[in-house]
């Protein structure tokens, strides 16, 4: 049950163990990678990368997976500045020099954020990267009729004025507001200049966590025909074109000089990155437990499926990797429904919530960790809510009591969530508790389609099943975008999946967004955390564990908290 | 026209088999009785009603079984005390954690006893399965009589639906609509959403697309009826369509229409068993035996669930099986001049 999504994204939610959709997360642990540094790191060779769904955005305004992030960034589209591929958690979320000569300057409290650009950077045809480039990609964004899925973090920071709570800029395309973009973001030569309407102190974590601020070349630029669309300028290109069902190959851009790179961003080894998309998890591992054909130089994003767990020892548990994820799945009770209104009912489904049992029927303590907060701890600033800390077993008798004093009996509630096998045995083990506190629990999967039917505000759910990961490691990325009342518009209540709002929360969130610093930012952030404990707004459940399997001639073998955890193809190359 | 008596009917030879004991009493039989008696003589056709009689006491059964707790399909043991499963969340223990609690052993992540699922299941698929049969039965019965005995346009427009209803791409139709027909079910029908509703859907479905084929045997029984000096005889005294339908022709159908139900029967628990393999039909935690098979091919890789993988796909097998012969030997026994 590891389908994530970030701010923004209409994923939908499919089967279990498939796609994680974030950006970049820090880490915190130690890497079990255990064939790096000795291994042979000539070039040369292909590397398979198998992916199991279509990768449904490879426009870099678009991308908003965080192992796409990472993969794309690390091959073809190259930012202002980026994160380091780096195990220590620490180094790999400070944004380093990528196109620009260095991390940004701040003026006016955080309110205008200047960057210069490297000389002989290149597109893959040649001609040079240019200011106006980067003025255009950003562009982009405010054509959301058009460029839809992406991060839009700039929509709302961008110093463009508001008509009727839309900015007034309506993106390249229509051209519509031109003249207010143009004054937000301006050009002198090799400097580029960006002017917010309130503070944006880690701005830079959000270039490099995303690919949102990258550079477009306008000539290259067919709207949504571009979806799948590369026009690089790392050290890879696209040879051929992208096939949405089966993927794409990379091959070297010989316009790339990387002289304007560095190696703790980009090694750049294999000669070839083959993305193989379309096999299932199980086909996948198959094929990289017998260690067969092309498995021999693959990698994969996919999670070990927890029936494979028995086959991945001896020889086989030398090429596994486990780190713990950037994304916390919780639950979210609803609002508007009638019971949960009742602050003791949602503390008593807090108390009954038995997450050992949803942790084991979803595959164990190989497949998931405890999560004591909605913020992941790879998060600057992250504490465990005092709220959530205790057992996880499921306390009945303690729900038992809380529903007495809150005068109620046989509270039915309906729970929600993305159906999968898995998940059905995940969601039966809750309402074994549940039931026992005194709710009366039925389960509701979701087929098709996920986040956008939650999303609707006149759902009679009464519990939400949610996945999220920072975009950046900052919880502004996390309790605002998940519970601020901005979510909350007549036809979507867009994250904001139970409809929680309360002004002490919103103050908190408020003193966030507009501290100049990040110390005061992250002190109020916390506070909004504790806020949303004391509500029971969310009852977090686990952290996945990320284990995947890679073939035995793939050297140095790495996921960094850079890339999400996913394998970070900066580092990665191929035994010869 | 050759002769238009039934073949059940001008069953009246002596059992071939055995020799007439003298010293009894020649007693009259009844085509029933002769019917009965060869089915005994038929092995393996009495090996199949066994099993069958089995099935339905197991699936009249489970209810009482599952409230009174001798069976507990639901309770998870993966977690706390009373855990039964292992480090990879497979069954603990050898055989996939067959114990004398767990004659079948666990299943694999939620810890829930494997005999109990599959014991329950099979009431859900049967229950499903036979209503399903019933739809098939009635509109197959009802559309074959009408056809039969009216002739002309009736005759003709009724065999061209069961031709589209034949040519139609059934499995397709049911995947695509079920989202759409079952939220119909729930808002016109007003049948309560969730388990109720994904059962009445399979049922309604699998009888609309199973009715053709018993109709046309109907159709091809009654046309022989129709021709026989009571069917004449109701006609000329003046009787109604629904008189001589129901009162006259239908009487005489009980033989095909008990094959097609013993035939039609394994069809529909496979077909369920197909759509909750789907995640069309009833959904867990509710046990079908299609749901729970659906389950276990999660784990077919992995040898400590070898028990949970297998059974239940063995007890489709199984009931599949014997329904089908059980059928095939009630219809040689009605009607021994058929050949197989």
């Amino acid at each position: 049950m590891a389908n994530y999504r970030k701010r923004a994204v209409a994923a939908s939610a499919a089967a279990a163990l498939t796609v994680a959709l974030a950006a970049c997360g820090g880490g915190s642990d130690d890497n079990s990678s255990e064939e790096g540094g000795n291994a042979s790191a000539a070039k040369g060779g292909t590397l398979n990368y198998f992916i199991y769904a279509p990768i449904e955005h490879v426009d870099p305004q678009r991308i908003y997976v965080g192992r796409d992030i990472s993969n794309f960034g690390r091959t073809v589209y190259r930012s202002l500045v980026t994160f380091p591929a780096s195990d220590d958690a620490t180094e790999a979320s400070t944004p380093v020099p990528d196109l620009a000569t260095d991390t940004g300057t701040a003026t006016e409290g955080g309110k205008v954020w200047s960057f210069t650009l490297k000389d002989g950077i290149k597109w893959e045809d040649g001609s040079e990267i240019t200011c106006e480039d980067f003025k255009y990609g950003a562009s982009r964004v405010f054509a959301q009729d058009v460029i839809t899925g992406g991060p839009n973090y700039i929509v709302s920071y961008l110093d463009i004025p508001q008509v009727d709570g839309e900015p007034a800029y309506k993106g390249p395309y229509t051209g519509e507001g031109q003249e207010h973009f143009d004054k937000a973001i301006t050009c002198d030569g090799k400097t580029i200049t960006y002017r917010f309407n309130k503070p944006w102190p880690d701005f830079p974590l959000a270039v490099a966590g995303l690919h949102m601020m990258d550079p477009y070349k306008q000539s290259e630029d067919e709207g949504d025909k571009s979806n799948f669309k590369i026009f690089s300028n790392g050290p890879y290109k696209l040879e051929g074109t992208w096939n949405k069902d089966s993927g794409g190959t990379l091959v070297r851009n010989e316009n790339y000089d990387a002289a304007t790179d560095s190696t703790d961003i980009r090694k750049a080894l294999p000669d070839k990155i083959a993305f193989k998309i379309g096999q299932t998890t199980e086909v996948i591992y198959d094929q990289l437990i017998a260690d067969s054909g092309e498995a021999q130089t693959g990698v994969t994003g996919q999670r070990v499926p927890p029936a494979y767990f028995s086959q991945i020892t001896g020889p086989v548990e030398e090429r596994l990797t486990t780190i713990e994820s950037p994304y916390v799945d919780y639950l979210v009770p609803n609002f508007n429904s009638p019971d949960m209104k009742n602050p003791k009912v949602r503390e008593a489904l807090a108390a009954a919530t038995n997450i050992d049992a949803w942790i084991a029927a979803g595959g164990g303590e190989k497949a998931y960790v405890p999560a004591e907060s909605i913020v992941n701890p790879s998060v600057v600033g992250y504490e465990p809510n005092p709220a959530f800390a205790g057992p996880n077993s499921g306390d009945v008798e303690k729900a038992k009591q809380l529903l007495a004093e809150a005068g109620v009996s046989n509270v039915e509630i309906k729970f929600t969530y993305p159906q999968s096998d898995t998940a059905d045995k995940q969601a039966a083990a809750l309402k074994q508790t549940w039931d026992e506190a005194g709710f009366k629990t039925v389960l509701d999967p979701l087929g098709d389609t996920y986040y956008d039917v939650v999303q609707k505000p006149g759902n009679d759910s009464d519990v939400y099943w949610a996945g999220w990961g920072a975009d950046w490691p900052s919880a502004i990325t996390v309790t605002p975008a998940l519970f601020s009342k901005v979510n909350l518009t007549k036809g979507s209540n867009g994250q904001n999946y139970g409809a929680y709002t309360t002004p002490e929360f919103e103050a908190a969130i408020d003193k966030a967004a507009n501290a100049a610093t990040l110390d005061e930012q992250t002190a109020a952030l916390q506070e909004a955390d504790r806020i949303l404990g004391e509500d029971v707004a969310y009852i977090p459940l686990e952290i996945a564990v990320f284990n995947f399997l890679h073939g035995s001639k793939v050297a140095n073998f790495n996921t960094t908290p850079a890339s999400s955890e996913f394998p970070d193809l900066g580092v990665i190359g191929v035994k010869n | 026209m050759t002769t238009t008596v039934s073949n059940l009917e001008t069953e009246h030879l002596p059992d071939p088999t055995g020799h007439p004991d003298e010293t009894a009493k020649v007693a009259g039989k009844s085509p029933t009785r002769l019917a009965v008696e060869r089915f005994r003589k038929d092995k393996l056709s009495m090996i199949a009603f066994v099993i069958v009689a089995l099935y339905l006491l197991a699936a009249l059964a489970a209810p009482f079984l599952v409230k009174f707790g001798v069976l507990d399909p639901f309770t998870l043991h993966n977690s706390g005390e009373g855990n039964l499963l292992d480090e990879n969340t497979l069954p603990a223990g050898k055989w996939g954690g067959m114990s004398w609690d767990h004659p079948l052993g666990v299943e694999p992540g939620a810890g829930r006893d494997a005999l109990s699922r599959m014991w329950y299941g099979i009431t859900f698929s049967l229950v499903i399965a036979m209503l399903a049969t019933l739809v098939a039965l009635v509109l197959g019965v009802v559309l074959g009589i009408i056809a039969g005995f009216s002739r002309g346009w009736l005759d003709m427009i009724i065999g061209r639906v069961i031709d589209l209803t034949l040519a139609f791409p059934q499995t397709l139709m049911l995947l695509a609509l079920s989202y759409t027909a079952v939220a119909f079910l729930v808002e016109y029908v007003h049948i309560p959403a969730g388990n109720l509703a994904q059962g009445a859907y399979v049922v309604l479905v699998l009888g609309i697309f199973g009715w053709p084929s018993i109709a046309r045997i109907i159709r091809g029984q009654v046309l022989t009826i129709r021709e026989r000096e009571f069917v004449d005889a109701a006609v000329l005294l003046g009787a109604s369509k629904g008189r001589i339908y129901f009162k006259e022709i239908l009487p005489n159908l009980w033989a095909p229409v008990l094959v097609s139900f013993t035939l039609f029967m394994p069809a529909a628990i496979s077909a369920e068993a197909a759509l909750s393999y789907l995640g069309v039909s009833i959904k867990p935690p509710t046990p079908t035996l299609g749901n729970v098979l659906r389950d276990a091919l999660q784990y077919a890789h992995a040898s400590e669930a070898f028990i949970y993988f297998f059974a239940p796909a063995f007890l489709i097998c199984i009931i599949v099986v014997s329904f089908n012969l059980l059928g095939d030997g009630i219809r040689d026994a009605l009607d021994p001049k058929s050949s197989r």
